[in-house]
């Protein structure tokens, strides 16, 4: 009984279309970024398939434009494979923090195909809309999921085919565009703030710029991430 | 199409995916209300997402700073638009018009 009147006092379950609509920032702030992975993909010598090809296979930005690096530098393929592996180990926390935030019952039947989609702004946007109350479903995630990837792919074919000189002759809406994924982030720590939270988050930010200035941005992401939690581990 | 760059593309997507997805399909049970690995996941998001906006904003700061007065601008909007309706999109959208505007204005 009491379960029962908890169902139906709690908010709907989003829909595909809804996770679509949020998804729109995300896939606003990709469309640049990929459009110019598909610009350097071409001037590193890739055909606009072979770079559309990289990111619908690989679909992580920052290794995508170390890919470029390592094949045209020509390193062995099994090296550059193990470099670009390590670079996405933190997604390892993303399904689990995700589905505690979740709760308990939340389906994660067919995981096996939006958690394709978990990258670090679909987890962000997906996480913070939980601390806001919405609810968890598998269609949600799948339209979050689906707009950010079709805007990385599309991004990139449209990148690859146009050339560099698009967005060039408009610096302000580059830069706009450029700054869309640090005003998400900043949005979602805003949404997601709590006093709880302060000290996994001060953490995070210290062990970020540490590990970032001391060996590579990579160290620093993972640091951060981690020592950020280990810091919620300890609070009481 | 290059072999190479597909076989490197396929290995590196199959870890992205793996990474992704099987520490969700594999989770057992839920962890332990209040104990450690609970407390650790919950810590894991915002901890994630402060790691994310340092990440961004760093290679603004370091090691030569640029564009200083679009990103405060930037940051500033994002953060005045998002107090009346804790709407993230609209922050978002506000934030990054604002700092176009003013890395224009300046230029």
């Amino acid at each position: 009984m009491t379960d029962r009147r908890l169902v139906q006092n709690s908010p709907p379950r989003p829909g595909f279309l809804a996770g679509l609509g949020q998804s729109l920032p995300i896939a606003l702030g990709y469309f640049p970024i990929a459009f110019s992975f598909g610009v350097a993909a071409t001037r590193a010598g890739l055909t606009a398939p072979e770079a559309v090809m990289l990111s619908l296979v690989i679909y992580a930005g920052a290794s995508q434009f170390l890919a470029l690096a390592l094949v045209t530098s020509g390193a062995p393929v099994l090296v550059a494979a193990f470099t670009l592996i390590a670079m996405n180990l933190r997604h390892v926390l993303y399904g689990p923090a995700l589905m505690k935030q979740a709760g308990t019952g939340a389906s994660r039947r067919h995981a096996w195909a939006w958690a394709w989609g978990l990258t670090d702004e679909v987890f962000g946007q997906a996480l913070g809309a939980l601390a806001r109350g919405q609810r968890f479903s598998e269609p949600w995630m799948f339209g979050l999921g689906l707009g950010a990837y079709v805007a990385w792919v599309g991004g990139t074919g449209v990148g690859a085919l146009a050339g560099g000189g698009a967005l060039e002759s408009f610096p302000a809406v580059s830069a706009g565009l450029g700054f869309m994924l640090t005003a998400l982030f900043l949005a979602l720590l805003l949404s997601i703030l709590s006093r709880a939270a302060l000290p996994a988050i001060a953490v995070a930010a210290v062990a970020t710029v540490i590990g970032t200035l001391a060996v590579s941005g990579t160290t620093g992401i993972l640091a951060g991430m981690i020592a950020g939690a280990l810091a919620g581990v300890l609070r009481r | 199409m290059n072999l190479d760059l597909v076989v490197l593309a396929v290995l590196a997507g199959a870890a992205n995916w793996g990474f992704r997805a099987l520490p969700t399909l594999l989770m057992r049970r839920e962890p332990h209300p209040g104990g450690m690995m609970a407390r650790f996941l919950a810590a894991t998001g915002p901890a994630a997402i402060a790691t994310l906006v340092v990440a961004s904003v760093l290679p603004q700061l370091h090691p030569v700073p640029r564009a200083l007065i679009p990103l405060a601008a930037g940051a500033a909007a994002t953060v005045l638009a998002f107090l009346p309706r804790r709407s993230v999109a609209a922050a978002t959208l506000i934030g990054a018009t604002v700092y176009g505007l003013a890395f224009g204005l300046l230029a």
